[in-house]
């Protein structure tokens, strides 16, 4: 099976680490091929890398997550995004669904709740081409 | 009656007249024999003395029947004597001798029968006059025998009864009475008493009329003093009756009125003597009457020296207050003279108790009194405005409030305190304050002494039934001031307020910030190698970091609540179905510390937020747990109320126990219990409050019971339908 490649947008240095370490951790299953630090990079190396998966923090400078979401989605609508975030409130979670996020992940989170929630947009999305096919 | 006298005397006259012509011839006839007898005796027998004796019959006869006539009589037989023997004797001194004792003894007998005729004819002009009297009397007399029979009725009688004395006279005299008794009554009382004066009764006259009169009766007896009848006289008094009735139906007037008038009214004489006390009076003093005046309203021996009887009897009217001090009681007195009909002067007083006026007016007084010591010392300035303009009267603290003495106030004009600025508006206020159409409070802007600008709260009100209203002024410059100051303060706290739920907002996302690495190199820690120490310390910074988690989610819950973001989600909820769920995930820690859960649980569904209901059975029965010893039981009743529509959840614990004066704060934020730093684990004291507000946020109600020492029970009471 091919490796995921994954962006991940994060504007704190130790989170983008953390979640580098915790992928590599799967390294047969996903590849970290970029980093973007606010929303405004993270369309930007979207279009550039087409990455399969993006980790998409909510709460950073120049341009918020939830916009982020919006823009990639409209370059692309398959885009697969999880949704990170330190805040967790049901308004926000809501926001980062309906601007196209297809998982959320509420920080803390543990390697498990990182795997579980890639694994399940995944799945969710073979399932839909299974559907469609 | 006398009509039958009259016929009587008339028959009797009559006779007299036979009488007298008989008696002449008698007497013709006996001189005329004498005449002859003595001529006889003369001639024939020559004997002059004998035969004399003849003489004296008639003589006897003529002075009985003609009294001093008869010596006519005997001069003429003396005569005839001395012609008789003239011629025998010569003149004898013995024949001119029996002559003069003829004459002798006719003047005797004429003079003895004169007498006598005289008594008689004064009896008979004395009857006569009687006669006179009783015919004439306008009384009617009557004579009653012994059996009730009418034996005499005078004209009087035929006049007032209208029977006439044929009529009535030999017939029962009870048809006269109204009463038939009332005539064997008179009968016995005269017979008794042996008369009657002015005894009243009621007579009927032919017409069956019934006249009132007055009766005098008085036996009649006969020369052996043996009662033969009843002599009545009676006087038709109908019209003094009726007089006497009509007085004493005025009187009878006059004292319904004096008795019902609800004054009090007594009648003095001059000499003080109570004639008269109507019922008012008696109720108040008791009955006095003949008693005198100041004994008994004074208790006094001599007149009292404000006493008007003299005033009164000279025809003064006096009006005057008396304080009684028999009663405690205060009377207006009005007095004046009132004439008796024998033209004697009495005082007549109506006596008008006015203590209740009396003591009204004292009240007034007094409430005056209370309501000026108000006015003056209250700490609102007040003043009276005349018309709508001039300022007449004005307290203590209006003084103060315009700093103008009370002299210079009273007389000023109300709009001089008013500033330029604000005049038109409290003149417009003013005005439809009258009319009753403005608000009660007007806040305007004062101008005191020195100029100074007071800012004032006024009301004004008008004083009913007068053309001037009250203004009472409260000068609110330093609450004004002090309110714009609290004002400012407040807009600055809620901007304060505002920027510390923002900052908590991000303070608690930057909290959760750190955690993640701490978690996420913890779980990623896990899949290492590790020793069995570095194991557990792995698990300690895990667990730590759970607990931290949680008390960061509960603040950020309580600030979502607090700024009122949370919304119920509701569905139906299986009860059944949550508790079971809940017990599942809790029940390793209670299995940790050997207790049991059990949990009684009917099948019934409510309507709920299920993320919340879970959140408040998870809080309680952990908080059950942790204050629970190793091998104590948890208990989780749920009872299903059809009558109120709800549920009560109980959850008990065999634990410490709350002691009672913690048990009404528990439900409050960081509120603990045991505050010591030995306490036993972690929380802020935020699982309570949490469980209190989503509780209230389904219109329920949560609240606890305790045994320190022996558990502790937590209920709660939640709608089945929101």
């Amino acid at each position: 099976m091919q490796k995921k490649r994954i962006l991940i947008v994060e504007d704190a240095a130790y989170m983008r680490d953390m979640l580098s370490e915790m992928l590599e951790q799967a390294e047969r299953s996903y590849e970290v091929v970029g980093f973007a630090v606010n929303g405004k990079e993270a369309v930007e190396k979207y279009k550039e890398l087409k990455p399969d998966l993006v980790t998409m923090d909510l709460v950073m400078e120049v341009m918020d997550g939830i916009q982020a979401i919006r823009e990639i989605k409209k370059d692309d609508p398959n885009a697969l995004i999880i949704a990170i975030s330190a805040l967790g409130t049901p308004e926000q979670k809501k926001a980062a669904l309906d601007a196209g996020a297809g998982e959320y992940l509420w920080k803390p989170f543990t390697i498990k709740n990182l795997f579980d929630a890639l694994e399940k947009l995944l799945r969710k999305r073979e399932d839909e081409r299974g559907s469609a096919t | 009656m006398y009509r039958n006298n009259e016929r009587i005397e008339e028959g009797i006259r009559g006779k007299m007249i036979k009488g007298l012509n008989y008696r002449f011839f008698i007497l013709l006839s006996t001189v005329l024999a004498c005449t002859i007898l003595a001529f006889f005796v003369s001639f024939i027998k020559n004997e002059t003395i004998v035969y004399t004796h003849f003489f004296y019959v008639p003589i006897l006869l003529a002075g009985v029947w003609y009294r001093k006539k008869a010596v006519y009589i005997a001069l003429f037989l003396s005569f005839v004597y001395i012609l008789a023997t003239y011629p025998l004797t010569h003149l004898s001194i013995d024949v001119f001798a029996r002559s003069a004792i003829f004459v002798a003894v006719a003047y005797v007998i004429g003079l003895v029968s004169e007498k006598r005729a005289k008594g008689e004819e004064k009896l008979k002009e004395t009857k006569e006059y009687l006669d006179n009297i009783i015919t004439s009397s306008v009384d009617v007399i009557a004579v009653v025998d012994m059996e009730g029979m009418v034996r005499s009725w005078n004209k009087a009688a035929e006049d007032d009864m209208g029977y006439s004395a044929e009529e009535v006279i030999g017939t029962s005299n009870k048809k006269f009475f109204a009463d038939p008794e009332e005539a064997e009554k008179i009968m016995r009382i005269v017979q008794r008493e042996g008369g009657l004066k002015n005894y009243r009764t009621t007579v009927l006259n032919k017409d069956k009329k019934q006249v009132h009169v007055s009766m005098s009766a008085a036996l009649l007896k006969d020369k052996d003093g043996v009662p033969i009848g009843t002599v009545r006289v009676s006087r038709d008094i109908t019209k003094e009756v009726g007089l006497e009735e009509k007085i004493k139906e005025e009187r009878d007037n006059l004292n319904l009125i004096l008795e019902s008038m609800d004054d009090g009214v007594y009648i003095v004489s001059k000499y003080y003597k109570v004639e008269f006390m109507n019922k008012v009076l008696i109720d108040a003093f008791g009955y006095h009457v003949g008693d005198v005046c100041h004994k008994v309203f004074h208790n006094r021996d001599d007149p009292c020296p404000q006493c008007k009887n003299t005033e009164v009897m000279k025809g003064k009217t006096v009006r005057w207050e008396w304080d009684s001090r028999r009663n405690n009681k205060t009377y207006d007195l009005f007095e004046t003279p009132l004439k008796n009909i024998k033209g004697t002067i009495s005082k007549l007083t109506i006596f008008r108790d006015i203590s209740e006026r009396k003591r009204m007016e004292d009240e007034l007084r007094d409430a005056e009194e209370r309501y000026r010591v108000i006015f003056e010392h209250t700490l609102t300035a007040l003043c009276v405005i005349e018309h709508g303009e001039v300022v007449t009267l004005a307290n203590r603290e209006f003084e103060t409030l315009s700093g103008y003495s009370r002299e210079e106030i009273e007389g000023k004009k109300w709009i001089d305190f008013i500033a330029d600025e604000d005049m038109g508006r409290v003149q417009n206020y003013c005005e439809e304050r009258r009319k009753g159409e403005a608000p009660a409070c007007c806040e305007f802007k004062f101008t005191s002494c020195n100029g100074e600008i007071k800012q004032v709260n006024a009301w004004i009100e008008p004083i009913p039934g007068a053309n001037r209203c009250i203004a009472s002024l409260l000068d609110i410059t330093e609450l004004k001031r002090k309110g714009d100051e609290l004002r400012e303060t407040c807009e600055k706290l809620k901007e304060l307020d505002k920027m510390k739920r923002e900052f908590l907002n991000v303070a608690y996302h930057e909290m959760r910030s750190p955690l993640a690495p701490i978690v996420g190199y913890a779980s990623m820690l896990e899949r290492c190698e590790l020793s069995g120490k570095g194991k557990k310390y792995l698990y300690i910074i895990e667990q730590s970091a759970r607990e931290l988690e949680k008390m960061i989610n509960r603040m950020l819950e309580l600030a979502r609540i607090d700024s009122k973001k949370i919304e119920l989600s509701l569905e139906g909820l299986y009860i059944p179905e949550v508790v079971a769920e809940v017990v599942k995930g809790i029940e390793p820690e209670a299995k940790e510390k050997k207790q049991v859960i059990s949990t009684v649980v009917p099948e019934v569904k409510i309507q709920a937020d299920k993320q919340k209901m879970v959140a408040i059975l998870y809080n309680l029965i952990s908080n059950a747990i942790r204050y629970t010893q190793e091998g104590g039981r948890i208990d989780i009743m749920v009872e299903d109320r059809e009558k109120e529509g709800d549920i009560r959840v109980c959850i008990a614990d065999t634990g410490i126990g709350i002691p009672e004066e913690h048990l009404p704060k528990i439900f409050e934020r960081f509120y603990m219990v045991d505050t010591s730093l030995t306490r036993k684990s972690g929380s802020l004291g935020l699982g309570l409050s949490i469980v209190k507000e989503y509780v209230n946020l389904h219109g329920g109600k949560v609240w606890a019971t305790s045994e320190f020492g022996k558990g502790s029970k937590f209920f709660f009471i939640m709608p089945k339908r929101q």
